[in-house]
């Protein structure tokens, strides 16, 4: 069975719409919120303009992402609603990676596609329009380094999920760069994931 | 005047905008890292980012949105819509009503924030809800017609530290 996104996408939007009494969104197993995409690309890329872009901030928001991504998809995949309405759809490993991007991009983080899956090597996912990479170019204009963080930290962590070691134990066993970024004037965004270097 | 939340939320192919404003779902665990990251690298400048970007993407965001819905004129209509929309983003739930183009007190028994921190890293030593100290001056400079930094928030009891409720001073700053 083929991955139906527009399923998965469906049941985020609805279940998005409820909401506990203490106001707060429990679904696929971790508490969402809705925020502007303003607000975190000003914390992402003020936080790397004060620290002087010197890759300090790079690297702790890529790392955050991995770890969010990791705890997050995990989360995700433990859910009633994934045994509901994605589980059906798989049937090998590598189902469950397009199963966690059609989740990033019922989340709105991007248009996120699976371009190439080596199972157990290599992940490469590319999107054209990410809110990080409109926000940077749409702030400070165009950079000569990649800034999707959040997403190069999370295509690792999917990677970490499927390939590593049992949860909680695999998070950065793989790593991910992001090879072309619409902010240097690439076509898109490409990140790829591969074991990290012990 | 009320407002129906879900109409306003709505999805163009791969984008996400509630009420014309692009936003993004992440979870308690993405957003407590983030803070915890800022916290842990920045100190209180770290903090200030926090507040700062929460106060500005507020003050834009209900701008954008009463100035899409003009029939909207009363501070109090004002204050309960950006308190509906506080928990329609699942922000959870604050309490607007003892707070005027003055100042005041506002007040918060759940919150996204005091949740996610608890679940992943347990009770706080010190307050630390920045994001809604920032989102609350935000909304009210919006709903008053001031300036972004108009109003100061400051949090006097936290959640996170296992306080019954979060309790915020509101000045002019």
């Amino acid at each position: 069975m083929a991955i139906d996104t527009d399923k998965i996408v469906h049941a985020v939007m609805h279940g998005s719409r409820i909401r506990e009494e203490k106001g707060i969104i429990p679904l696929f197993g971790v508490y969402l919120s809705m925020i502007s995409v303003q607000y975190y690309n000003k914390i992402s890329f003020g936080f790397e303009k004060a620290t002087g872009n010197d890759g300090f901030a790079e690297k702790l928001l890529v790392e955050a992402g991995q770890e969010c991504g990791y705890a997050t998809f995990q989360g995700v995949r433990s859910s009633w609603e994934w045994e509901e309405v994605v589980k059906p759809m798989i049937e090998d490993r590598e189902d469950q990676i397009h199963c966690f991007v059609s989740i990033a991009i019922a989340f709105g983080w991007g248009d996120l596609t699976v371009q190439e899956l080596v199972p157990g090597k290599k992940l490469v996912l590319r999107a054209t329009d990410l809110y990080e990479a409109k926000g940077y170019l749409d702030v400070y204009g165009k950079a000569d380094s990649g800034k999707c963080y959040m997403v190069r930290g999370v295509t690792g962590a999917l990677m970490d999920l499927v390939y590593g070691d049992d949860y909680p134990e695999g998070c950065f066993q793989y790593t991910a760069v992001e090879t072309s970024c619409v902010v240097k004037g690439d076509p898109y965004c490409e990140f790829i994931a591969q074991r990290a270097a012990s | 005047m009320t407002i129906d939340w879900p109409d306003k939320f709505a999805r163009e192919g791969h984008e996400l905008f509630l009420s014309g404003l692009p936003i993004a779902l992440h979870c308690h665990h993405y957003n407590m890292n983030l803070q915890k990251t800022l916290e842990t690298s920045l100190g209180s400048e770290g903090v200030l980012l926090l507040y700062k970007a929460a106060e500005e993407s507020s003050y834009a965001g209900f701008t954008s949105f009463l100035e899409h819905h003009p029939k909207i004129v009363t501070a109090k209509s004002k204050l309960e819509l950006a308190s509906t929309s506080y928990q329609y983003c699942g922000l959870g739930i604050v309490n607007l009503t003892k707070v005027g183009p003055e100042g005041g007190i506002v007040t918060s028994p759940h919150s996204h924030h005091v949740t996610g921190w608890l679940a992943k890293f347990g009770k706080r030593q010190n307050v630390g809800c920045f994001f809604t100290g920032g989102w609350v001056a935000g909304v009210l400079a919006a709903i008053y017609n001031k300036h972004i930094g108009y109003f100061s928030v400051n949090e006097l009891e936290c959640k996170m530290t296992l306080a019954r409720k979060c309790i915020f001073e509101v000045k002019i700053a």
